[in-house]
């Protein structure tokens, strides 16, 4: 039995996959929403979803990924401008298994606080943990929640790092499931270095991470990319799988917020203010 | 001679490999192997240097090997002039291969269970977590009586390559949910190979157990 989703989540962009996972003409089954969906690749290269009943979902491939939804969608998936730029580079990193809500992977994705401790000497130091102020708003006009004027001392910011940089971000949550970083490029340090993270929600606990990465570096082999990409995400699926509840509380006194956990705050009071329920901790009544 | 060594960061085998070549020392040139997504163990590059697909291959002069056992031993025996981790007493020698196969063998249960539970790609194992919690149990048992020996390690007389192909199967455990708790010589054992000149560290690696 499936419970019916609210139209915050139902109608929204999920990604499904990575469209090089889908060979052609095989029917590939994948978990969204706690729903059954197949996904078909033509030789052409279209690729059609549907659902359990057989009913044809909407399809848009973007960012090397097979994006769909269970509902029908008011808008278009979210744009990344970046991506038309002919210097930048696409690499696709796979999807990540973890016990937990996908709503915990955002809010974790958002989290600069925790990089001195989990990603010790890549993403920051122990002996600089301080998170400047920044700025968060929800963005009402366009349904996202940013995070601006982000800084952070990164001793290896990405694979093409040579040394430290102060780091600097923007970070866009486009849709509940989908998120996204903008990240000042070691080779350009005017540009940035786009990173999303698209979370397929199997179930309200159980996710699957598909990181993709739009980088001006030309000069990195596109497997160092993905696999620094995927050192980082491990080093969080730990702290993500002992997170508890597993579900996420939207409740303002679920948890103790402080000031570098604006951009979560934000995020939380959006999800609720949209109705979202599908992974969102409810507390007995 | 460079030692090569076709990696990926998150094969629990390749780390295997980096924890004794760090332990002995040892410089060797990376390879990274986009496994996944990109399959490229599939590919016929790959595997010319590595029949079955197996990672990680390491390549020392005219010597590739894609076996995790056989790199083990192939370094010990040639970079490790002390003896220390593929002891030349028959006695210890002895025990040493009984605990590498045990921890390459069996215990692999644990790889598998990982493999599991981070990109539903266990291989041909059934049921990988019992599996594992059985190896587990094993281990423990021999860690518990080597510990009223007053021994540390899996094999009288210091560390050996039983230890160095069983830690990451235990250590990295928790990628799979399982935190030690009931396995407490296992977690003081990680905690002592953890301290041993050269060790490196992967991703998955608790930091506090």
């Amino acid at each position: 039995m499936s419970l019916p989703l609210e139209p915050a989540v139902r109608d929204d962009w999920h990604v499904l996959c990575r469209l090089a996972d889908l060979a052609a003409h095989v029917p590939a089954g994948f978990r969204l929403l706690a729903h059954d969906v197949w996904a078909t690749r033509d030789a052409k290269g279209a690729v059609s979803v549907r659902s359990a009943d057989g009913r044809a979902l909407p399809v848009t491939l973007a960012y090397g990924h097979v994006f769909t939804s269970l509902g029908a969608p008011a808008r278009p998936l979210f744009a990344i401008d970046e991506v038309a730029e002919p210097d930048r580079r696409l690499a696709t990193c796979g999807a990540v298994r973890v016990r937990a809500s996908g709503l915990r992977l955002v809010e974790n994705f958002l989290d600069m606080a925790h990089f001195p401790f989990v990603h010790t000497d890549i993403l920051g130091v122990e002996e600089r943990p301080e998170v400047p102020r920044y700025d968060t708003e929800i963005r009402w006009d366009v349904d996202e929640v940013w995070a601006t004027n982000c800084r952070f001392w990164q001793p290896l910011a990405a694979a093409s790092s040579r040394g430290g940089q102060m780091s600097e971000y923007r970070y866009r949550v486009a849709s509940p499931f989908n998120v996204m970083l903008y990240k000042t490029a070691p080779p350009d340090p005017a540009r940035f270095d786009v990173i999303g993270l698209s979370i397929r929600a199997a179930e309200p606990d159980l996710s699957f991470a598909y990181a993709f990465l739009l980088l001006l570096d030309d000069a990195t082999p596109a497997t160092t990319l993905i696999h620094f990409q995927q050192t980082i995400f491990l080093q969080d699926r730990i702290i993500l799988e002992n997170q508890r509840p597993r579900l996420l509380p939207l409740s303002p006194k679920a948890e103790t917020p402080t000031r570098a956990d604006m951009s979560s705050v934000a995020y939380r009071r959006w999800l609720k203010a949209k109705g979202v329920r599908f992974g969102v901790f409810e507390a007995a009544p | 001679m460079t030692l090569v060594l076709h990696d990926w960061e998150l094969s629990a085998d390749a780390y295997r490999a980096r924890l004794l070549l760090g332990l002995l020392g040892l410089d060797y040139a990376k390879v990274p192997v986009d496994v996944i997504p990109g399959g490229e163990t599939e590919s016929p590059a790959f595997r010319k240097i590595s029949p079955s697909g197996t990672l990680p291959v390491l390549v020392d002069g005219d010597v590739v090997l894609s076996e995790i056992a056989a790199i083990l031993v192939h370094l010990a025996e040639t970079r490790d002039v002390a003896c220390t981790w593929l002891p030349c007493d028959r006695a210890r020698r002895a025990a040493c291969l009984q605990w590498l196969a045990f921890a390459l063998g069996p215990l692999r249960a644990s790889d598998a269970a990982r493999d599991t539970a981070m990109f539903e790609h266990g291989g041909p194992w059934r049921e990988p977590e019992v599996m594992a919690h059985r190896a587990l149990r094993v281990l423990e048992g021999r860690l518990i009586r080597q510990a009223l020996q007053g021994e540390p390690f899996l094999v009288e007389g210091g560390p050996t390559l039983a230890d160095v192909a069983a830690f990451p199967a235990v250590a990295l455990a928790v990628d799979w949910g399982e935190t030690l708790t009931a396995f407490p010589k296992a977690r003081l054992w990680t905690r002592t190979v953890r301290a041993l000149p050269g060790f490196v560290t992967t991703p998955g690696v608790p930091e506090f157990l």
